[in-house]
């Protein structure tokens, strides 16, 4: 093999496949993240609708390179109180996912409970009057449209009245426990 | 235009990947600075999502790869004893794929965006940019077919393989999101290039760099011959399945975590093995970093690299995940590899390589002596502004301090970043400078001496 680019090379694509089977093939058949829960339902939006446009225009301003949306089982998520834990079913109609890696606001995944329309607007307007300090830059360059359907889109960020009730009992017996 | 001297692709290739070094760069500051001020250039098309997709895709496509693309039209000749395949078809390529760089950085200023991390280009530039990828491999692939010396020494293995992994894990991580069944299926399909961007590309061909550097500037043979083809296989068989543990603790089933997980710690032995194998090749030679700047960056490459592999794994831990991930520690780490790492050894690459191609000595040491202690001191000053960051806002989310509280906490670690950072950046117009210098002296005195011989003739 040494004297062989020929056996590197199959040798070194042998061992890709193997992790493409591993990490990407096999989870397709995996119907945890492949059917969606009932939360996951409330986001397969109609085409053109408000929620939908506002979706595109959550990703062109690049809004997923700092908020997330990915609540965890750990104590980082429940003690910012997050709103429920996350499932692979919830993101069945997300795509592209909106998952992100980085904080840099907070999470967004179930937003829509936290505030209402009003705030909302006015956040994306002037964040530093609904949140001093905030380091969230003006979207004030939006046309009235399009903030109207990227309120849309943030309001609808919500679980299901059944998998919120099932939440705040999870919490309240947390609770205590402690 | 598409000249067919010799060495002009890998002179070619540094040229651009130096110029897009300081544009990458500069988006890098913007996106720092934007968290201190930001309604600093806020419009629709510098809007910080924006010039961060931009700053990532930018320094890793266009930087780091035009740097390794060029050091690999010097070094696979060399370990091949043949010239390249096609200087013309190096320059083409070289053409082409700063057209497409090009193209997908205004489309990212534009907000056409694919989200996917490392792949943000939308699909009709990726398609263009795998053509791309796939001239300069088909080159440099021929170029080992017509090679003279039959063995393969180790980096040859590293580039191969590289060169092999890198089209087909855009592939994998840029397919079209509407033909796959799920958001987070298609989260594993993007964190599979997401992270593959780094193992099979990033680390593999910056490895390979430094095994070829490491003898040459210090003189002295390879430490194993054994221990790099540990290191190689090891790479290539768990380095592959990385990319679930962007999502651990998260949407995804237990299985395909431990699947993600495991491999992640296990690359432990492939690093140590490869930096053993640097470390061992210096044993002697140490002292010749004072003198030798290309060697001194080479050497604190492979140290970049340890502190980045010791991070890797840990990372990987359910437990220590749980407190950093999403915090500004991850950003921090992020910038070890290509920074720390792989910048640094391709630094060392071009001040070795340039000179021998144009034949004369790099402009200024002093310039050389700059780059590196702004880098250097930069790049510490601003890696552990966000280390630290990122464990006190970890720990803060956890005992559930207010989040906006947790954003006012972080204000003097951003600006620490921020000037760390213009240290960084300021750094790199010593390198483009001195290039820059170099280049024109060379060709001055080349004509000089054509004249000489023809007066004399």
């Amino acid at each position: 093999m040494e004297r062989k680019p020929s056996a590197v090379l199959i040798v070194a694509l042998i061992l890709w496949t193997f992790g493409v089977a591993g990490t990407v093939i096999l989870p397709l058949f995996d119907q945890e993240i492949n059917s969606a829960t009932a939360s996951g339902e409330l986001r397969n939006y109609p085409e053109d609708s408000a929620e939908a446009r506002g979706r595109e225009i959550y990703i062109q301003n690049g809004c997923q390179t700092c908020h997330t949306q990915f609540v965890r089982a750990l104590p980082a998520d429940t003690n910012q109180n997050l709103g429920p834990v996350t499932k692979g079913g919830d993101y069945k109609y997300d795509l592209p996912h909106l998952l992100g890696s980085n904080r840099t606001g907070p999470d967004l995944m179930w937003v829509g409970l936290k505030y209402n329309e009003d705030w909302q607007r006015q956040h994306l307007i002037d964040p530093q009057s609904t949140s001093p300090g905030t380091i969230m830059p003006s979207f004030d360059y939006l046309s009235n449209q399009e903030l109207d359907d990227l309120v849309a889109y943030l309001m609808s960020l919500k679980p299901t009245e059944e998998r919120l009730e099932e939440y705040k009992k999870e919490m309240s017996e947390a609770k205590n426990h402690n | 235009m598409f000249t067919d001297e010799k060495w002009s692709s890998s002179k070619n290739w540094f040229i651009a990947a130096v110029f897009w070094i300081i544009i990458g760069m500069s988006m890098g500051l913007l996106t720092a600075t934007k968290q201190i001020w930001p309604e600093l250039l806020n419009n629709r098309w510098f809007t910080y999502g924006h010039v961060r997709s931009a700053h990532v895709m930018l320094v890793i496509y266009a930087w780091l790869s035009m740097a390794y693309v060029g050091s690999m039209f010097y070094m696979i000749p060399k370990l091949a004893k043949t010239k390249v395949y096609s200087e013309k078809l190096g320059n083409f390529a070289l053409v082409f794929y700063n057209v497409v760089i090009l193209e997908g950085f205004f489309a990212l200023l534009f907000g056409q965006t694919e989200v996917i991390e490392y792949g943000e280009f939308p699909l009709w530039v990726d398609v263009q940019l795998l053509v791309a990828i796939g001239l300069v491999a088909y080159n440099l692939f021929k170029t080992v077919g017509r090679r003279q010396e039959k063995m393969l020494y180790v980096s040859l293995w590293y580039f191969l393989g590289s060169l092999l992994w890198l089209p087909l894990t855009w592939i994998v991580g840029n397919f079209p999101a509407q033909w796959i069944p799920s958001g987070v299926q298609q989260g594993l399909m993007g964190w599979f290039l997401g992270h593959n961007a780094i193992g099979l590309w990033m680390t593999t061909v910056g490895v390979g760099q430094i095994y070829y550097l490491l003898p040459k500037l210090t003189g002295r043979p390879l430490y194993s011959h054994q221990l790099s083809m540990i290191g190689f296989w090891a790479i290539a068989t768990f380095y592959v399945w990385n990319g679930p543990h962007h999502l651990m603790n998260g949407p995804i089933p237990g299985w395909i975590s431990k699947a993600g997980v495991i491999p992640s710690i296990v690359l432990l032995i492939p690093v140590w093995a490869v930096l053993a194998n640097f470390w061992g090749t210096m044993k002697g030679s140490w002292s010749q970093t004072r003198t030798s700047v290309p060697l001194r960056f080479t050497v604190a490459g492979t140290i970049f690299y340890l502190f980045a592999c010791l991070q890797g794994p840990l990372q990987a831990l359910p437990s220590v995940s749980s407190v950093i991930k999403f915090t500004h520690w991850t950003v921090g780490h992020a910038h070890m590899g290509p920074f720390g790492a792989f910048s640094f050894t391709s630094f060392a690459a071009i001040y070795y390589i340039l000179p021998k191609i144009v034949g004369r000595e790099m402009f200024s040491k002093r310039a050389m002596e700059a780059h590196f202690w702004f880098s250097t001191v930069g790049f510490l000053v601003f890696a552990f502004s966000l280390w630290i960051a990122g464990v006190v806002q970890g720990f803060a989310w956890i005992e559930g301090v207010p989040f906006l509280q947790t954003v006012l906490m972080m204000e003097p670690y951003v600006q620490g970043r921020a000037i760390g950072g213009t240290m960084m950046y300021v750094a790199q117009f010593f390198l483009a400078w001195n290039m820059y210098k170099t280049i024109k002296l060379a060709k001055l005195e080349k004509k000089q001496q054509a004249q000489q011989q023809a007066a004399s003739a």
